[in-house]
Parts: structure tokens; sequence; C-alpha cells
């Protein structure tokens, strides 16, 4: 493999171009609390938070409030019934027959409970992945982060594996509005269920699932579940065992993601970024590094694609900050010093106080054999595919057309569609060391077709 | 990092999530379920009576034995056990308590844990997981040796207890095997259910308690760092795995809850429980139901089981599993290309990690060439020794026997997806006609300012600057010079963000939040949080003057964060900001003042820990 380090400077790939990056954030989101000992913690939204905007991240970007997603909104998702208990549920009124009766069907109570602002946590959580999606609709932004979503366990009529709302299947049903097709992938530790079993059907969708599999919550992600009718084939499961390391999953992500990159096309692609298949998770058994675990954003944002950028699961709750901070300074270009600047969360990150991570010297069990069967097995799987499916031969309506009457300027620069392939001015903190670069992707070579080439002209970028 | 260390045993990893989740709806869903899913009457006969020192020297005697035995088998009890890991458990109190409602399947059906927590003196703030836990580890292998007591011949003895003289023995069961609900009863009982519903599949929805001990079996398995107990722990663990992925396809299981049933399920539950146990094949005990077709139902388990056993024995990875008590090769690559076989392939995956100390124990059970005295073997049992051993093509075998034992579930083991309009979302076609999407979505611009917001161009930092390497503090690295420069960080962010500072609620972070407090109510919370952390409507109410919201926020910018400094300067090697269950040694003041003081070990960046790596 190339190597695994390569995380430090920046550029990577074909590209080392600044992005256009909107962010969501809700102010109140850190003073959601699930209960007591319940590891799922929203308060490391805010700690990520603090992170990126004392290390001046937030001046490359666009900066948002969601706009809280209202029941109907919801609903273009999830059931009826299902909407109206979360709207409507408190722990005061949880004793009240109405809604005890339901607890169970909607498998709330257990890793689920209720709590004080339940709904208004989903909304700003879903409100944040819509808004993520009508950026990137609208085309004013190349990347759209939302650390408050990725809540991947989620089902239509069902809360699971400390989910309610399916923010993910809420921002791709908008981004499916716009784009033709649609790549999603998960690398969260669990398998992100919820969105696949949302399009298992459908070929306008691929889902990409990286996860821990076997005696492992939620039991779904059998390397065979594939997708069933029309989306036969395009839901790709990746199971993986204990001591999952930054090579390794290196070696299994790059060329995944780069063949179905090449076959499938999709005119946007959701990154779920759940950070507990970091080393140390409270409930995640892989070790990954911040950097192995930021790779995965920094390959796919090579491809100049619309990229979503969602939270997920991560219980470590020091860790997650770093990771989710780290992975919005390689969304914005900037490769951040590891000694972490003071902020109000400093003494959370000691005693080493260092924006990255070691691995632990935990054993991996996933061997080179076993990772090479996997590849191989869905590499085969992705080749199956008929190359860009869902009315194919037919390009994508231009960006463009999307009316522009928003011209926000980020950093006062002239908007650029950043997969013409035109030229950004330099900035000069940033791209120095930009350089041609010809990575090995592994066995998958590093070209991409020339179909579409208005969507990506890697050619060009290239030869800079 | 130990905690991480023992996380990453086996099968622990999913462990932290049932058991963090569990503890932290316990208050919440607790009692949730109504009393007529316990399907076993309440012995509530007050015995009062019987708490005389008599009983309680002669218990400890007994137990002292027990522990002893367990001993010899690699398992070590500590005494005094703890709760929370501070509370000594008088153990004969929670042992007569727990007697009392009926035994640990009683109790544990009925969610009495915390009633017993209570009964049994720990007070009302034990965490009724560490008393579950407690006595599974201490005392539930007593009280099914006081069952099994019940039922068999007295002759013969369980190995545990060889130790002890026959008339002890026996005056001990008269003493304590009064309450408990009999297995032959409580079996009974599921069973008749399970026929009224049609041959126990997933239709009666009924506990088993099968969560819970799948639970502690896992808890056992992440806090125990004891090898042995661990092994038998995650054999326990496992088994219920296989278990919940053969029955629970139906199911809405989330990381802890599974609905499951039938008798057989929860006979091989107790099976897990107590997987070392030769005496296990009594467990069923269908002789007590003198039923034909519970004799079959009991006879397939048998043989699922003995496959189960072979299939372990012929395991090529047995060896490695046996000394890293982890599966080698990946789960996947068992697959064949038949999609048939899954099932048998998934049953393979598990038993694969079962780890094979304990496999001779088994096979004295089942295997009728070996040497154990045959006494312990069920009439039943004859007659399967008598069964053509068909049971060698397991492959082939095993799905069938499921498919026998449980005739209404789908034949496939594994979750699959499902598939309807109840699950998909609704994708349109992709007609080329984008659709506009509502501009409300993009929210409330707050960055970056508008033009002319901001008055003076300020002097910032690089993008993606750290701290300075150093500074020119008297102690550096103290906790005067981090807040210190924390403070001049603010200021800085503040002159920056001008209002967005307050908008994006900086003002509401950090220590700083602390001088809305005022000295005594700091400290009434600390004092609360050392005993339970729950921001519930209790602990609000004794803070008039605080919201819920309040509280939340000072548990993490301000109790927290001293904590973690604390940690950080007095015990960097144990570091979790995550356990809010664990004690810590916070020496904390206000805001303002030293919230660390020690003395001295400013900046001593590796005084070893040893106080904290045994409690998880």
């Amino acid at each position: 493999m190339a190597d695994s380090h390569g995380g430090a400077s920046l550029p990577s790939g074909p590209d080392a171009k600044k992005r256009r990056v909107s962010y969501f954030y809700e102010p109140t989101i850190g003073d959601y609390y699930y209960g007591q000992g319940h590891p799922m913690k929203p308060h490391r939204i805010r700690m990520a938070h603090n992170l990126i905007v004392h290390y001046g991240l937030h001046r490359r970007m666009e900066i948002n409030r969601p706009f809280p997603a209202a029941s109907d909104d919801i609903r273009l998702f999830h059931s009826d019934d299902y909407v109206d208990f979360l709207a409507s549920v408190s722990p005061e009124t949880l004793g009240e027959h109405t809604f005890s009766r339901h607890l169970k069907r909607f498998n709330v109570g257990e890793d689920c409970p209720v709590f004080d602002g339940l709904f208004g946590f989903c909304q700003a959580s879903a409100g944040g992945s819509i808004g993520a999606a009508v950026k990137l609709n609208r085309g004013d932004a190349d990347i759209a982060l939302n650390w408050a979503g990725g809540l991947h366990h989620a089902k239509k009529s069902e809360a699971s594996g400390f989910c309610y709302v399916n923010d993910i299947v809420l921002g791709i049903l908008e981004l499916l509005k716009v784009h033709r097709r649609v790549l999603y992938v998960d690398i969260d530790v669990h398998h992100g269920d919820g969105v696949e079993e949302a399009f298992y059907t459908t070929d306008r969708v691929m889902t990409v699932s990286f996860h821990k599999f076997g005696d492992f919550f939620p039991g779904t992600g059998h390397i065979r579940d594939t997708g069933v009718g029309p989306g036969k084939n395009y839901a790709l499961n990746v199971p993986l065992n204990d001591g999952m390391d930054d090579e390794n999953f290196r070696g299994l992500f790059r060329p995944i993601i780069q063949k179905v990159m090449e076959v499938y096309q999709p005119d946007a692609v959701v990154l779920q970024c759940g950070a507990d298949s970091l080393s140390g998770d409270r409930l995640g058994c892989f070790n990954l590094s911040v950097k192995g675990h930021a790779d995965c954003l920094r390959f796919l944002r090579s491809f100049n694609v619309p990229l979503m950028v969602l939270g997920g699961g991560g219980y470590t709750i020091r860790n997650v900050a770093r990771c989710w901070c780290y992975e919005t300074a390689v969304a914005v270009g900037v490769e951040p010093d590891n000694k972490l600047p003071y902020n109000e969360y400093y003494e959370y990150f000691g005693p080493d106080y260092t924006l990255h991570i070691e691995p632990c010297n935990m054993e991996n069990l996933n061997s080179l054999k076993d990772m090479e069967k996997i590849r191989n097995t869905l590499l085969e799987q992705i080749s199956r595919l008929p190359h860009a499916p869902s009315v194919p031969f037919q390009t994508t309506p231009p960006t463009t057309e999307v009316p522009e009457e928003v011209e926000e300027d980020i950093d006062r620069r002239p908007k650029h569609r950043i997969w013409n392939g035109e030229k950004y001015d330099s900035d000069p903190d940033e791209d120095e060391d930009e350089k041609p670069r010809n990575r090995s992707f592994g066995p998958v070579s590093v070209s991409l077709p020339v179909a579409k080439t208005e969507m990506r002209d890697v050619k060009d970028e290239m030869e800079e | 990092m130990a905690g991480w260390s023992i996380l990453t045993n086996g099968s622990g990893s999913d462990s932290a999530e049932n058991t963090g989740a569990h503890q932290g709806n316990g208050v919440l869903s607790g009692g949730g379920d109504s009393v007529e899913e316990a399907g076993v009457t309440v012995d509530n006969g007050s015995d009062s009576g019987g708490h005389n020192v008599k009983v309680r020297r002669f218990f400890d005697k007994v137990l002292s034995v027990f522990l002893k035995a367990m001993g010899e088998k690699g398992v070590f009890r500590p005494i005094p056990a703890v709760v929370d890991y501070r509370k000594p458990v008088d153990l004969f109190k929670l042992f007569w308590v727990v007697r009392e409602k009926g035994g640990y399947d009683s109790v544990s059906k009925k969610r009495l844990w915390a009633l017993v927590a209570k009964e049994s003196g720990l007070g009302v703030g034990a965490s009724t997981a560490g008393v579950k836990l407690v006595y599974l580890k201490y005392l539930s292998e007593l009280e099914q040796w006081l069952r099994e007591k019940r039922f068999k011949d007295q002759t013969s003895g369980n190995g545990n207890f060889r130790l002890l003289s026959l008339e002890l023995e026996s005056e001990f069961r008269d003493l304590f095997s009064d309450r408990f609900d009999w297995e032959g009863k409580n079996g009974g009982l599921v069973q008749l259910e399970c026929d009224k519903n049609g041959g126990g599949t997933g239709d009666c929805v009924r506990k088993l308690g099968l969560t819970d001990k799948k639970d502690l079996g896992l808890r056992k398995c992440k806090s125990d760092n004891g090898e042995n107990a661990g092994k038998n722990d995650r054999h326990g663990d496992d088994h219920l795995l296989v278990l919940n992925s053969s029955f629970d396809k139906k199911d809405k299981d989330c990381k802890r809850k599974r609905e499951s049933l039938s008798g057989m399920l929860k006979w091989l539950s107790e099976m897990a429980r107590h997987s070392d146990d030769p005496s296990i094949g009594i467990i069923a005990r269908p002789s007590k139901l003198n039923e034909h077709e519970d004799k079959e139902f009991w006879i397939q388990a048998m043989r699922a089981r003995e496959v189960l056993l072979q299939k372990r024995q012929v395991d090529p990875n047995n060896e490695e599993s046996l000394l890293q008590k982890k599966l080698k090769m990946h789960p996947s690559m068992y697959e064949d290309n038949n999609a048939v076989n899954r099932q048998s392939i998934e049953r393979s995956r598990c038993s694969a990690r079962l780890p094979s100390v304990v496999k001779p124990r088994y096979c004295s059970c089942c295997n009728p060439c070996s040497s154990t005295p045959t006494k312990l073997m069920s009439p039943q049992k004859v007659e399967l020794e008598n069964e053509p051993k068909e049971e060698a093509a397991v492959e082939v075998d095993l799905p069938a026997l499921v498919k026998e034992v449980c005739p209404s579930e789908d034949e496939s083991i594994q979750k699959h997806v499902s598939v309807g309009p109840l699950s998909q979302a609704d994708v349109p076609e992709w007609t080329g006609v984008v659709s506009e999407s509502d501009s409300k979505w993009l929210g409330t611009r707050v960055w970056p300012l508008e033009c002319g917001e901001r008055k003076v161009p300020i002097e910032t930092d690089t993008i993606g600057k750290g701290r300075p390497e150093f500074c020119d503090c008297p102690v550096p690295g103290s906790v005067e010079c981090v807040r210190f420069h924390i403070a001049e960080a603010r200021m800085k962010l503040k002159l920056e963000l001008g209002l967005v500072f307050y908008y994006w609620k900086f003002d509401r972070m950090g220590e700083e939040i602390s001088l809305q407090w005022t000295a005594e109510e700091e400290k009434r919370f600390k004092d609360i949080v050392r005993s339970s952390l729950h921001f519930g409507n209790r602990k609000v109410r004794r803070f008039p003057r605080k919201t819920r919201e309040n509280l939340v926020s000072y548990y993490f910018n301000v109790f927290l964060v001293q904590k973690r400094s604390y940690q950080n300067r007095v015990t960097p090697i144990k570091v979790d900001s995550d356990d809010d269950e664990s004690e810590f040694g916070m020496v904390g003041d206000r805001f303002g003042n030293n919230a660390v003081n020690v003395s001295g070990s400013n900046f001593q960046p590796c005084i070893q820990n040893k106080q904290c790596i045994d409690v998880e």
C-alpha cells in the first residue's frame, strides 16, 4: 500500500484544491443529554466545534445554524405514527397509556431512551443534513458538514442504536432531487443498516458500509447482502473484524471506493464519519488513528464530487472531537498542528493535549488473506454493475443551471465550480506543498474514466 | 490503556455498549413492563424470622467452601464483594432477599433488582446492574446448586460441594432452598405457554430475563480480568449469541433487548450461564413433565448441543482459539457459496469462538465414551446415546435440527434486510427535472460575518495553529498556567467572533460557567454526582435555581473538566472522560481556586496510576 501516513501532508490524490465548505452547527446541540451513563453524548459535537473554532478553521467555511426539520419533513422517510410519537413524547408523559403502548413498537426506551428535548435534537440533526444537501444541490458548496447528523440506524418506523430520525436518508432524498445517483459511504464501526435498508431496492443510491461484523450490533451487513430488485448489487458490505488498523482499512477502502467511483459515477457522495471506528472507542473495536479515519474523507474529497460529510457514532468523546475537528481541517484543506490550541475543553485532551491519537497495540484479527478475499469478492460485485446506471449516457443537468441568486462568497473568492477543473487562486498558507502526485491506490489504477469529464477533470490537475 | 485491552477481549466489545446503555436506561425504563410478563407466581410470604445469627454463620461457612471450590477452578472471587466500586455487599442478606423473591430468574424477570438492592441494605443509589452482577458472580451458582439438590438424589454430589459434609449440606438445603421458583414449575409454565402459542415460536411475547443474563455475561467479560472467569463468561455469552442469532430474526432487537422465547431457549441460556457445570443436563428436566413432546423437544436440544460440541472439536481453528480466545480467521471466510448452508456456518463461527477449556466437561456430559460417572445422566440422555450418531455430518444436519426445534422460523438465521413499503424510502424515478429546494434549509448564516459587521481587522493566528511550544508561566503545565492560556484564547476569540461568540454559546463553555454557581451549590453537586448521576427530576429538585440544562452543562463544562484536570496530573495512565460511573479522586474547589492541589506534583508527567486498573 502507499504510505499509510500520507495524511501528514495535505494535498492528496489528484486534487489539492480548495473546496467551498459549508458547515452546519446548532449551538444548543451540546445541551441534549441522553441520560445517566448513556454512551451517546451530544456534548461531543460541541467539543468538536470548539476545537474547530480555536484552530481558526471557521475562517475557511461558511457556517450556518440549521433550520429545524418539521414533522412533515421527517415524514418524507419516516412513518406518520412514528413521527407523531417522537414529536409528542417526553419523559414526563412516558408513563401515559397512549405512549407506553408505543414504546415497544417503536423500540424506544432502552438503547433509545426518551429524554428531554428528544424531538428538538432530531430536528436539529435532520435539519443540518437536509441543509447540507440543499447547499450541495444549489452548488453553493463543494463539501457540506453536519457533525450532528449521521444517525444511520434509525428505521422507517423504529428507533435503533441511539438513532431516532435518520437524517442521512432525509439528506439523501433531498440530494436525489438534483442528483441522479448518490453514493453513501459509512465508516462507522457499526453497520449502516438504516440507510442500507431505506435504499435497498433502488439503484439511485449505492450504499457502502465498512463495519465490524460478527457478534456485533446491529447484526446486519453480511457481505452477501447486496440489494434486492433494481437495487441488486447496489448495496456493498465490507465485514471486518476486531483490531482493524489504518493500513488494512486503507487497503480495502481505497480500491473499493475507487472502483465504485469509476463504475457507479455518483453525482454526489455522502460520507458517514462515525468515530467509533477509532482506536480506544468505548464501544468500538477497531484500531484506527485519527489520520487513518480521516484518510477516507481525504480520498473521497479527491474525486471532486459534491460531498456531504456527517457524524455518527463515537463514544470516547475526546477522540470524537479530535477526529471531527481534523476531518473538518481536511475538508477545508488545512493541516493543523498536532499540539492543540488552548480551548475550553483543553483538559479533556490530556495528558498529552495533542490532536492525534496513537493506535494501541491490540491484535489485528483481520488477516491479509481475509482482506484480499473480501476485496476481491467486492470488486467482483462492483464489476457486475452496469456502468453508470439509472438512465445512462445522459449528463447531469449542469449545476450551473441552478439559480445562483445567493452569491455567498467564501473568503471573497470568485465562485468556481470545483469540478470544472478551473484553477483557484492559490492560497498562501495552503497548497504550498501541492505537487503532482501519482499515488498508488493498491491494485486499482489511479486513472479515472474519461466519461463525464466535466465533472472531474483529473488530468488537468495532475499536470499542475 | 487498560480499559481498552479489556474491551477488546473477545466479544467484550459489544458489552460496553450494552452495559453502558443499560445503566443509562435502568432508571428510565425500569419497571415499564407489566407484571403479567412474569409467568411464575411470586412467593410473597414473609420470612423475616430467618435472619438469625446461626443462619448467617452457616451461610458464611457454606459460601466460603463454595468460593474455595471456585477458586480451585481458577475463578477467584474476592471477599468482601463490592458494588459500585466501594460499597461492600452483605452476601448473606443479598442471597436471602433474592431467595425470598424467588431466585435470580424471578428477580430478573420481574425487574426487582432495584428493590433487592434496597432491601439488602445497599441503599437506593446502588447500581442495580452491580448488585445483579455480584449475585451472579458470587451466589447464582449456589442458588443453582440448591435447585438441583431439590430435584436430585442427594447422593449425586456436585463437584463443588464434595467438600461439604452431607449433614451440613442437608441442613443448609433445608434452610435455604424453600423459596426459589423451581425450575420444574418454571420450565413447565414455559412449555405450556409455548404450546399454547403453537410450538414455542416467536409468538409468545414474554421476557425470559435472557437479555439481562446476556448483559451480565458480557459485563463480566469486560470487567473480569481473571482469565478463567473470562473464558467461562465468554462461553456463556457465545451460547446466547448463538441463540439470539437463531431465534431473533423477527425480533426487534436492539443492543440488549432480546425477546425470544420457548422453554428451550431458556434452558439453553441457563446452560450457557452455567456452562461449566457438569450437572447441566438436568436443567431441562423433562422427566418431570411427562410429556412425549417435551421429550422430543429435549432430545432435539441435546442433539443440537452435541452437534455444537462436535463442531467445536472438528474446528481446525480450535488450537488457535484455545490459545488466543479469538478467532483468527475472518468470519466471512467460513462462507461457502451455498447460501442454504449459511446458518450452519454462522453457528460454526460462533462456536469456533468458544474457548475449548470447558470442552472436556461438556463432552463428559454427552460423550458416552467418557469416563464420567453416568449417574449424572438422565434417562433421556441414555436414549440419546442410543441414537445413531448421524450428527457427525454436522454441516448438513444442523439446519434441519434448527428447523425442527424452531419450526415456524424462517430457515435463515442471519438477519436480513427487510424489504417492503414499510422499510424502504420512496425514491422517485429520475426524470431529469430538477426540483427546487426550499431555501429555508440554508438555515441562518452565522459565519462569515457580513461586511461591516467587523469593525477592525483583527490580527489572528494562522489557521490550524496549535498552542505555542513554550510559555512564560512560572509553572508551565500547571492548572493556573492552563487556565490563564485558556482565558487568553477566549479573549482573542471574543474579539474575532464578536457577537457570534455568544451566538455559538462560547460564553457557556468551559469552567467559567461555574461562576454562576455558589460554592455551596457546587459542593452539593459533587456530592450528588458521587452517589448517583442522573439529572432527572430528583436532582433538579435539589437545585431550585437550576434547570436541567444548567446541571448538564455544569457536568460537562466544569465537573468533567476538573475531574480530567486531576486525572491528567495525578493519574495520567487512567484517563477516562466517558465513564460516568467510576469513582474519581478529585479534590476540586471553586473556579479561581486551585481545582487540583497536588503539592509538588505539578507536571510530573508520569505518575503510575495503579488505583483504578481493576475498575471498569
